[in-house]
């Protein structure tokens, strides 16, 4: 198919699937979201004796396995292929039909756990399993759940730190819109590890308080994890096939800042670019836009650059942090983000941003408990390591 | 759509100049093999290392000042490719497409070995930034000065076809000029360990033989633009991906089937593994079949560029190493198969001025 970007095709949401710490699937997360429910715990798969931060958002293993696949290769396989496994599921029991050209999904580290596994059986003298190299790489997880669903497409896995769930809907999104692809399973992916646990530990960007984004009192982040999952289709494909259509995406903006590995400019330049080319795409005005699903990690940089961009890119248009309630998953919280943002606008609702207590910017923050709005266009951010900042604009269908 | 190859450049255990390793590889020379021992179990591997000098030019940016070896083999394939480029994109204009598979692991172990050693509170917060696999993107972003568009893609042997699809792509929108697309990777004898456990290393008291993988590191690196001739990429397949080796033929053969026909010659992924026999079936008998891996190693995720410059090079030449003289009008197929699951291939055409 050759592209088009004279007439650009409009892009459909078919079908999601989830699983998080705010639970599994569309139901159970909207029902969180909208009691404002913190899942942060005591981290229980591994030590955090020697850690600052001793807390996480944690999916239930106990649930989470209860469906795998018990004989040997099943086994094997790394929670986070069980995770996406399940919002796969979800997503193909809305659309079981929904036949992916590709996979387009985001992860900063796939079955890091098992890297960990080895390393330390190998050090311990021990035989390794060959198990934990073959499942440890971070296209498996994807692949596993495909194969599962038998779905016999490539996988593309993009790996731009915390902003890759966002980058692969973003990308898909444009792959569609400008006629290259009819149908992409878009999303993101990331299980804890103890590895990313202790290194943003070390960084003291994590708190051993809670989780405050945007708060005059915030002193970091607390690590989430999951999966999410969309069914993405050229819009008029969907609608002659008589699919449902559950929204849309209809702005993209990406930019890298180049000022530190870790930090963002405090300018907030770099998240302001991703949010006004996310805006000029879906030619839209700042004030149409009726909901910021923020990055807000809770770090006092981030929220610092990303509350100064939004502060005057957007003024008063509502914000809030979803992290407050399931921590941060990396690679997934992108992806997931995106699905709070749909679920905000086919619900009409505003997900809150908990823990929250003294505002620092004079930002419109969605405190504490969600609230009902009238919304036609949401905005999701993530931005990560590296400078990577990405921006997506959802709409709800028009009735 | 037909992209052009408007620069391209190598860092390879032989050497980082295009011409002087392509000069060597049809003379039949293959770099240096040494050992490398893992302090863990002292299990020893056959390794072919890029030399330290490759690197040694590089600007004294502070990017590179921590950066580990990753990084600046990519700074250095990434720079000489943009500057072989005639007439210089916009870099405002130019997004940067990086792949990688085992990406930066030298530190990851160091983070993790100081973790299991001496607890969590002894870990480098200098360390983990750099563990992340977008971390060498992100520093020749900066070194470049590349603003907008960066991706990392990830995945194994078969990574730089989906990365090319994904510089397509971004091509394809007219926000952009050019696509930057470079892969990366370095040695560590925690990655040799997972391969030689997985029983794919060549074995290292018997060097000779041509049963098993040798493993290298290095870099490539190719600016892309819309089709202005030269050699140009004319179609690039990402496969599906194979769950079990035997399933590989299939997913190479699907991957050929989809690819035009006219093909000259094949420069292929075999290594010493599953993966030679599978590509040989895929392609057949007759196809004229040669891989860089012979003379540079695997080098994993930046195995695909170094074929994609080798196929380039043989089209440009019409000599594909060592000796073959395919014809000058045909189209070379790049194939790829990965060592966990993914596949893929693209084809490569060379314009001649006024041809």
């Amino acid at each position: 198919m050759k592209s088009d970007e004279q007439n650009p095709r409009r892009v459909a949401i078919v079908a999601g699937g989830i699983v998080s710490p705010l639970g599994f699937g569309l139901t159970e997360t909207l029902q969180s979201l909208q009691q404002g429910r913190d899942c942060v715990m005591p981290v229980t798969t591994f030590s955090v004796e020697k850690t600052r931060c001793k807390t996480a958002a944690q999916i239930d293993d106990g649930r989470l396995l209860s469906k795998a696949d018990r004989r040997r290769r099943g086994r094997r396989l790394h929670r986070a292929s069980y995770m996406v496994m399940t919002a796969l599921g979800e997503l193909l029991e809305h659309a079981p039909d929904f036949e992916p050209e590709i996979a387009i999904v985001g992860t900063t580290s796939g079955g890091m756990s098992f890297g960990e596994n080895f390393y330390r059986t190998l050090g311990n003298g021990g035989a390794c399993a060959a198990a934990l190299i073959a499942n440890y790489p971070p296209q498996k997880q994807i692949v596993d759940a495909m194969e599962k669903f038998g779905i016999n497409a490539p996988a593309q896995v993009i790996a731009n730190a915390c902003a890759s769930g966002t980058n692969a809907i973003g990308h898909a999104f444009n792959a569609i819109r400008t006629g290259r692809y009819q149908r992409i399973l878009a999303g993101g992916y990331d299980a804890l590890s103890e590895l990313v646990f202790v290194g943003f530990d070390s960084l003291q960007a994590a708190t051993p308080e809670k989780c405050r984004p945007f708060d005059s009192n915030r002193s970091g982040m607390v690590l989430g994890e999951g999966a999410a999952l969309f069914a993405l289709e050229e819009f008029e494909s969907a609608r002659k096939r008589g699919a449902e259509i559950l929204g849309e995406i209809i702005g993209y903006g990406i930019s890298t800042d180049n000022h530190h590995l870790t930090q963002p400019n405090p300018d907030g330049s770099g998240p302001r670019r991703a949010m006004e080319q996310a805006l000029a795409q879906a030619e839209l005005k700042p004030h149409q836009v009726g909901y910021i699903n923020a990055h807000g990690t809770a770090t006092v940089l981030n929220d610092t650059a990303e509350g100064k961009a939004i502060m005057e890119l957007f003024g008063e248009v509502p914000v809030s942090s979803t992290k407050s309630m399931m921590g941060h998953s990396l690679g997934a919280a992108g992806a997931i983000e995106a699905v709070v943002s749909l679920l905000a606008l086919q619900h009409q609702f505003l997900p809150p941003n908990i823990n929250f207590r003294e505002a620092e910017l004079s930002l419109n923050i969605v405190a504490n408990q969600a609230r009902n709005a009238q919304l036609d266009c949401a905005v999701s951010n993530s931005f990560g390591f590296g400078g990577t900042n990405a921006t997506i604009v959802l709409r709800k269908l028009a009735r | 759509m037909s992209l052009s190859i408007a620069g391209m450049s190598w860092v390879t255990p032989l050497g980082s100049s295009v011409n002087d390793v392509w000069q060597q590889l049809v003379a039949s020379e293959v770099a240096p093999v040494e050992t490398l021992e893992n302090e863990q179990n002292g299990a020893r591997y056959l390794v072919r290392r890029v030399p330290t000098t490759l690197t040694a030019h590089l600007p004294p940016h502070p990017r590179l000042r921590r950066a580990s070896a990753i990084s600046r083999f990519a700074a250095a394939a990434g720079l000489a490719a943009l500057a072989e480029a005639k007439t210089p994109p916009s870099l405002d204009r130019v997004a940067l497409v990086f792949a990688i598979s085992n990406g930066g692991v030298i530190y990851t172990r160091r983070f993790y070995a100081d973790i299991v050693k001496s607890g969590a509170q002894s870990a480098s917060p200098l360390l983990f930034p750099e563990t992340v696999f977008n971390a060498p993107a992100s520093h020749l972003a900066a070194i470049l000065g590349i603003s907008g568009a960066s991706y990392t893609v990830v995945g194994d042997g078969a990574v730089g076809i989906l990365a090319l699809k994904l510089a397509e792509d971004l091509i394809a929108s007219s926000d952009l000029d050019a696509s930057l697309v470079v892969a990366a990777e370095e040695i560590d004898p925690l990655v040799c360990e997972a391969y030689r456990q997985w029983r794919l290393l060549r074995d290292p008291r018997k060097p000779d033989i041509g049963r098993g993988m040798i493993m290298s590191e290095g870099a490539g690196a190719v600016l892309l633009k819309r089709s202005n001739g030269g050699a140009e990429i004319e179609q690039i397949v990402p496969g599906a991906n194979f769950f079990r080796r035997s399933e590989a033929l299939a997913r190479l053969g699907f991957v050929v089937a989809r690819l035009k026909n006219e093909i000259g010659f094949c420069v292929g992924s075999a290594n010493g593994t599953f993966i030679d026999q599978a590509e040989r079936a895929a392609v057949g008998d007759g196809m004229p079949l040669y891989s860089p891996k012979i003379a540079l190693g695997e080098s994993v995720g930046a195995s695909v560029f170094w074929q994609l410059i080798t196929a380039a090079k043989a089209l440009e030449t019409g000599t594909l190493p060592p000796s073959l003289k395919p014809s000058v009008h045909s189209r070379a197929l790049v194939l790829a198969c990965g060592l966990n699951q993914q596949t893929g291939g693209l084809t490569l055409r060379f314009s001649r001025p006024g041809g």
